[in-house]
């Protein structure tokens, strides 16, 4: 392998990591995202033309209607639910200092879902941590052998070790297509993975994505090359080990 | 209201999932003096530069250095284009 080669390899497991480790952390993302969007409102809230700016309803508006989950939603932190009553507060502030002929319908109708949302949130309980007298762990011991969990040696379980591989190539799909456009692209970052990490799953995921493809009517000889390529590799990696 | 060091590790991992690393980088910088206790926080970071390190790498050993784009202008005839 090249120095090229090697690099290339590190770059396709740094991504794959952080990929992951962002996909790990996406519900904490979208509420941080809802509460800076909510921040953001709140700021604007304070400017000169206050909420009256049909901008500014449109925004709380669309808000509202993106997020409506948490109002029922017990998993949100306590802290997390502190600041949202406390932006919501603030920008129902600013409506109240608003001047009654700056006043439209749409303001009024932001200050009753204001109210309906600051009702609810004191009213849903809020999720904090099992009482510790509840929290048990179990630790079960499997059979010792094949025999005594009552399966032949010579028998494997051909359907649960397929099950387990779709399993994988389904996650390593989920991870790759988060961020593409394309199916091509998917299958190129698979092929690339199948190619420098010697991955097995991401020459299965690659294989199916191009019989995918050449079901529907795409040129697919280039990746089928590439594919064949790949394979040739890992038998090569298969047959040093 | 959130923190504007709050806001600058939020912005750093939006731009890690839309795969904006280096400017995922810069928004870790802004935030990295509160978070400098945090491990995943570090972690995250170190490998985002480490990510940008091997680009720049690739990039030198395959002749493109300094994420400069190669523009080349081609003339048909000996004729210069006219821009409009």
């Amino acid at each position: 392998m090249s120095r090229t080669d090697s690099l290339r390899s590190l770059e396709v497991i740094l991504e794959s990591f952080l990929d992951r480790a962002v996909s790990l952390k996406a519900g904490r993302l979208q509420v941080l995202d809802g509460i800076n969007r909510l921040d953001e409102i709140a700021c604007a809230s304070r400017g000169p033309d206050g909420i009256g700016r049909v901008e500014l309803s449109d925004r709380i508006g669309d808000w509202f209607a993106r997020h409506h989950g948490w109002i029922e939603d017990t998993s949100l932190r306590p802290a997390d639910r502190n600041r949202l009553g406390d932006m919501l507060a603030e920008i129902r502030q600013e409506i109240a200092r608003t001047p009654a002929p700056m006043q439209t319908p749409a303001t009024e109708k932001i200050t009753a879902e204001i109210d309906r949302w600051q009702a609810r949130m004191k009213a849903v309980p809020v999720a904090g941590p099992e009482p510790s007298a509840s929290r048990k762990l179990v630790l079960r011991k499997g059979p010792e052998s094949l025999e005594e969990a009552g399966v032949h040696p010579s028998a494997p379980d051909s359907i649960s070790l397929f099950a387990a591989s779709l399993k994988a190539v389904t996650g390593l799909f989920e991870d790759s297509g988060r961020d593409r456009l394309h199916l091509m692209s998917v299958l190129n970052d698979s092929l690339k993975s199948a190619t420098l990490q010697k991955n097995t799953e991401a020459l299965l995921l690659s294989a199916l994505i191009i019989y995918y493809l050449k079901h529907n009517g795409y040129m697919v000889e280039p990746f089928v090359k590439r594919l064949k390529e790949a394979e040739r590799l890992q038998k090569g990696a298969e047959s040093h080990a | 209201m959130l923190e504007p060091h709050e806001k600058a590790y939020l912005t750093a991992l939006q731009a890690l999932r839309e795969k904006q690393y280096q400017q995922a980088a810069g928004f870790f910088d802004r935030a990295a003096e509160f978070f400098a206790d945090n491990k995943e926080f570090c972690l995250l970071r170190e490998t985002t530069r480490l990510l940008l390190e091997v680009k720049k790498e690739i990039a030198a050993a395959e002749g493109y250095e300094n994420d400069a784009l190669m523009i080349e202008e081609v003339f048909t005839d000996g004729q210069e284009t006219i821009l409009l």
